[in-house]
């Protein structure tokens, strides 16, 4: 069963909430999604909130990767939201780290840096 | 009964040491072995006499002011001195006397209190032989020596137990004050304060891992500071919790600035390959707070 994540608007920012675990299909599906909205409505963000995932593997954290880079190359910024305390350490323990991407602890926080850049 | 773990720190006397170090022989034994009338008929009456002798003593007496302890313990000891006469000398009496070390340890018998019973156990029993074996000086005293040499195996196997158990304590004790729970304090809204004090071990760091991200799950914090002014030195697999520690909490959204580094935390701090870019540092703890102000509001 594919899973469609919901991706909102508002005010130019795209924001796309990870309710449940998402199978490597779904993730790319989301990608493709949310770079041809990022592309439609020539949005200035996107952020994208994992605070319901307890895990991130490193498919999903190179997707991730992968959507803010292409997100950046069209001049927009990224922020994903949430990382839950054993996600971060998890993932810190693997390696894996978002070094370019920023992080933001919820939608008010990541809504806060979007204000100040 | 909680089994307390000799340490492996101090030598352990086995029986071949016995008769290495203290020069114990087969004969010895032997020898020790005609006393064993004596000790039979003497114990009690030694044992109640010392005890008589040291009560006088207010520490003693408090030490002993519950009468069926008095007796528990006289029982032990009349047994003690018993074995120390009959007792052959192989693993299982080495074991025994290393268990009754542990046992005065627990009990906070000083080895004031243990050697002195044994000398006034020694010397009594002694005179008794010089005044018994008068037709036969050679013999007694033979006989003496021989109980000497045991005696002293005796007390070093208590000895060196009653230290190693004292060690296990100190350890135990080093292991609870290591395993103190770092305070996370709330400087102002979204802004944490860790200070770190004491050693950090590999256990302790990844401990405080784990308060730095619940503390901002919990705090909604955005930027921490985790001053280490209190951290005489970390090696580099603490140095790397470290690290790793802040980059978790900036997975979580917040910004970390680490303060107070010593001389000698900085180097191992290179010297695992961290820089000042992959890091916000800050001298002192006052210009970190600034800079984690700053950095969290972007």
């Amino acid at each position: 069963m594919t899973r469609r994540v919901p991706i909102l608007r508002q005010n130019g920012i795209l924001i796309a909430s990870i309710q449940e675990e998402l199978s490597d299909g779904d993730i790319l599906a989301l990608q493709s999604r949310i770079l041809s909205d990022v592309v439609s409505i020539n949005a200035k963000a996107v952020v994208i909130d994992v605070s319901a995932l307890d895990v991130l593997d490193s498919f999903g954290t190179r997707t991730l990767t992968e959507i803010a880079s292409s997100v950046e190359l069209r001049g927009a910024r990224t922020i994903i939201v949430g990382i839950q305390p054993e996600v971060a350490m998890a993932m810190v323990l693997l390696g894996l780290d978002f070094r370019n991407i920023a992080t933001a602890f919820d939608l008010d926080h990541a809504f806060d840096l979007l204000r100040a850049a | 009964m909680p089994q307390v773990i000799s340490s492996s720190v101090t030598a352990e006397p086995s029986v071949d040491e016995a008769a290495l170090y203290f020069d114990i022989s087969q004969a010895d034994k032997e020898l020790v072995s005609h006393l064993e009338s004596t000790s039979d008929e003497m114990g009690d009456i030694l044992i109640e006499s010392f005890y008589a002798h040291i009560m006088g003593h207010e520490e003693a007496a408090q030490h002993f002011r519950d009468e069926s302890h008095l007796e528990r313990v006289k029982r032990g000891q009349k047994r003690y001195f018993a074995d120390l006469i009959t007792a052959p000398l192989d693993d299982a009496y080495i074991e025994d006397r290393r268990r009754i070390g542990q046992i005065h340890e627990r009990a906070r018998v000083s080895p004031t209190l243990y050697i002195g019973a044994y000398s006034y156990y020694l010397t009594r029993l002694g005179d008794h032989v010089r005044q018994t074996m008068k037709d036969d000086p050679e013999q007694a005293f033979a006989i003496a020596f021989a109980l000497m040499k045991l005696a002293h195996f005796d007390m070093a196997l208590a000895l060196e137990t009653f230290v190693s158990a004292r060690e296990d304590t100190i350890q135990a004790r080093e292991r609870e004050i290591s395993e103190l729970p770092t305070p996370v304090l709330k400087l102002q809204d979204g802004l944490l304060l860790i200070p770190v004090v004491g050693t950090l071990d590999s256990f302790r760091a990844r401990a405080l891992t784990l308060q730095l991200l619940e503390g901002i799950r919990e705090h909604r914090a955005r930027a921490v500071v985790l001053d280490i002014t209190g951290v005489a030195a970390v090696d580099s697999a603490v140095a790397n919790h470290l690290i790793q520690s802040m980059a978790a909490a900036r997975l979580m959204g917040a910004q970390s600035v680490l303060t107070g580094l010593s001389a000698e935390v900085a180097q191992s701090l290179v010297k695992v390959g961290v820089t000042g870019e992959a890091l916000n540092t800050a001298g002192d703890l006052q210009s970190g707070i600034v800079l984690a102000t700053k950095l969290m509001h972007g």
